[in-house]
């Protein structure tokens, strides 16, 4: 079986004054089509920095990023911004929603990039709110939702350009263990529609739900099976 | 991203901070406001300094001089003519030429004399500096401000004078008196037209040649038809075109072939020493159809085909030019205030654009995690800078739209007034402060751009920030 992701001796460092810092060291490591993996260790260790490697938001130092057939290391903006809308999709700890907008037009905004018209993008965003259970709630702005439906709301952004790729960034860290329950139920029901799904997580009731746990230790890969 | 997308997302970025977009599109109205009015003030100068220009027919105008070597209006239309051996004489030929040249509709002939020395109503005497004459077809004309012009029938012994001479002769405020009045016109020496008394040499006997006789100054008189101001000329008398032919022939008395027979034939019966009886004929040479008239003006039917005209005209040797040029260096003046002034209200622009790149700092630190997402789910750079590049000229064109709307009305207050001042100044002219749609265009198209270059700092900005960064921005 093809890897969907292929990474190898990813090495990503951060230099502040004399000190220089490995966010990933030497990472080399593969996920198939339809896996759900979890990225856990301790804060700190790099989990949001190879998640964002991945999902085309950084590039790495050295080492190669290999993401469905696309060389990720060293892409142009334009292409890699092309890559992010059309094969990730993001879900963050803090929702990042538009407090200006609607629902709807959060989930839009995905699709505004991919140049689909106005009135095909309204339909989309439909369901994709349908689909996480917002249908009753196209017109609220963020203020109006609950920190569960904002997340959600979130996850039906990340749906929006039908991705191959879902990372959410501690996609419950905001969230009681019940509406954090709710949303894992969610993406894993997105994973079993064929989505690769990359959650990281610090809880490991959620971590053992997925295919595979990676632990990850001061940049470091320590894999063990989930 | 379409380009909808981008406007709707600029127009709701815009709308979000109502207060902080109003006060910088407030700063833009002011700068396009006091640009607006600036330019309307000096293109309403300007608009109404050529329509009072089209008014007096000059540029409707073509000058013919016999000198070539003109390109001025003015020069050309002096009257004088030049002494040039070689030119072309503006002759009554010419003259026919002229008017069948396209567009011409009508020449007037215009010849100046300085052979008129000096004019005496009742016991005063003024020196005389120029006399005018031209055609009275209707293409030189003068404000009358008593009694009437000269008119096409008018013969001999007919002036009109231009007030300051009526003053001068004591008639300040009550022109209409010196109508009809009789004034004695006081020749040079040597004057030989009309009304000369030219005698023949005087009987010569025994050797010797015939004497060049002192020609005394003649008395013409001639009566005041009416009283011009002096917006033409000042100090001028004009008189008919066709008494001005005769003050200008050359008579004298010459012994012609025929003379010299009868002289001899005088003596032929006579025996011994016989005087002869010397005859002479006085012969009248018309000097303006030999030399020419000193100017033409020529009219056309537009002032459009002026300059065409002016070149078929100069086709025909003589020396032509229409007013457009020396037009051209008086609106210079106007252009060149025009600069002067909507500088001054460029000022303000800047100042208001200051404001936009102020403005689009604050609101970039503030949607710092916003641009963050929009990276993240597939904007590019290019389209991060577009959206704000295109918030900013935002800015700018609805300052710039409220601001012509505002110099607009501030025009037409401003209109109120001058149409008093003009009134009262009995000018024929009102609502000159216009705002022609070049400026209203012009004026909303600055603005814009200038938002827009105020934009392009803060818009490479954001583009730049680094989208891991942004996302994470508190
Ligand atoms: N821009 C940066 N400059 C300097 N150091 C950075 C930068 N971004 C990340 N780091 C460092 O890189 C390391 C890895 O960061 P990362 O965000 O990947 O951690 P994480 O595993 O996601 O932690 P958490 O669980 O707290 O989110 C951290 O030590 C962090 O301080
Ligand atoms: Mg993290």
């Amino acid at each position: 079986m093809n890897s969907l992701i292929e990474l190898r001796n990813v090495t990503k460092t951060y230099h502040l004054g004399d000190e220089t810092l490995k966010a990933l060291d030497n990472v080399s490591f593969t996920v198939n089509p339809g896996e759900f993996i979890a990225i856990t260790g301790p804060s700190g260790s790099g989990k949001s920095t190879l998640a964002n490697i991945i999902g085309g938001l950084d590039h790495p130092d050295s080492g190669s990023v290999v993401v469905d057939g696309n060389e990720l290391a060293h892409t142009r903006d334009n292409k890699l911004s092309n890559y992010r809308n059309h094969n990730i999709g993001f879900v963050f700890q803090s929702f990042n929603l538009q407090g200006t907008n609607t629902a709807l037009e959060n989930v839009m905004l995905p699709l505004v990039f991919s140049h689909m018209k106005n009135k095909e993008r309204k339909i989309r965003a439909e369901e994709c709110l349908k689909a996480v259970g917002l249908a009753d709630r196209l017109m609220h702005k963020p203020s109006q939702l609950s920190g569960g439906q904002r997340q959600r709301v979130a996850i039906a952004r990340a749906l929006a350009v039908n991705p191959k790729i879902i990372i959410a960034d501690e996609p419950t860290g905001n969230l009681d263990s019940a509406r954090g329950g709710e949303i894992m139920k969610l993406l894993s029901g997105l994973n079993k529609q064929g989505i690769t799904l990359l959650v990281i997580t610090h809880d490991m009731n959620i971590a053992r739900t997925a295919h595979r746990i990676v632990d990850i230790r001061d940049g470091k890969i320590m894999e063990r099976r989930g | 991203m379409r380009p909808t997308d981008y406007m709707r997302l600029a127009f709701r970025n815009i709308r979000r901070q109502k207060l902080r977009s109003s006060l910088t599109v407030f700063a833009v109205v002011i700068g396009a406001t006091s640009v607006t009015i600036m330019l309307a003030l000096v293109t309403g100068a300007k608009g109404f300094f050529l329509d009072q220009v089209e008014a007096n027919g000059m540029l409707q105008q073509v000058a013919i001089s016999a000198k070539t070597d003109i390109s001025d209006f003015s020069d050309a239309s002096h009257g004088y003519g030049g002494n040039c051996a070689d030119c072309i004489k503006l002759t009554d030929a010419i003259v026919d030429k002229v008017k069948i040249v396209p567009h011409v509709t009508d020449v007037a002939r215009i010849t100046n004399d300085g052979m008129l020395e000096a004019i005496t109503y009742g016991s005063k005497k003024l020196s005389l500096e120029q006399t005018t004459a031209y055609d009275a077809n209707g293409i030189l004309t003068n404000n009358v401000l008593a009694g009437r012009d000269i008119e096409a029938g008018d013969k001999d012994g007919v002036i009109t004078m231009t007030s300051d001479y009526a003053d001068k002769f004591g008639f300040k405020d009550k022109y209409d008196q010196l109508i009809g009045k009789e004034v004695r016109l006081q020749t040079r020496n040597f004057y030989t037209g009309v009304g000369a008394d030219v005698q023949p040499p005087p009987q010569c006997n025994g050797p010797c040649k015939p004497q060049e006789q002192e020609q005394k100054p003649t008395i013409l008189t001639a009566k005041i038809v009416g009283i011009v101001d002096t917006s033409n000329s000042s100090k001028t008398i004009r008189v008919p075109l066709e008494w001005m032919r005769g003050m200008q022939q050359f008579r004298q008395y010459q012994m012609t072939e025929a003379d010299q027979k009868l002289q001899q034939e005088s003596c032929r019966n006579a025996h011994g020493p016989c005087n002869p009886t010397q005859h002479y004929t006085l012969l009248v040479k018309d000097m303006l159809a030999e030399n020419g008239y000193g100017s033409l003006i020529a009219k056309v039917d537009n002032s459009k085909n002026a300059a065409a005209a002016a070149t078929e005209i100069r086709k025909l040797g003589v020396g032509a030019a229409d007013a457009q040029e020396s037009i051209k260096q008086q609106l210079t003046i106007f252009n060149i205030l025009g600069l002067v002034l909507g500088g001054i209200g460029g000022i303000a622009l800047a100042v208001a654009a200051i404001g936009v790149v102020n403005t689009m700092v604050m609101a970039i630190l503030e949607r710092t995690r916003e641009i963050g997402v929009m990276r993240a789910v597939g904007a590019k750079r290019s389209a991060v800078r577009t959206l704000f590049t295109l918030e900013a000229s935002m800015l700018g064109f609805i300052g710039g739209v409220i601001g012509v709307a505002a110099g607009f009305g501030l025009t037409r207050v401003a209109n109120i007034f001058v149409n008093k001042q003009l009134a009262s100044q009995n000018v024929h002219a009102h609502d000159i402060i216009g705002l022609p749609i070049w400026l209203i265009l012009a004026v909303i198209g600055i603005a814009t751009l200038i938002g827009m270059l105020a934009g392009l700092y803060p818009a490479a900005r954001a583009a730049k920030l680094d989208p891991v960064e942004a996302l994470r921005y508190e």
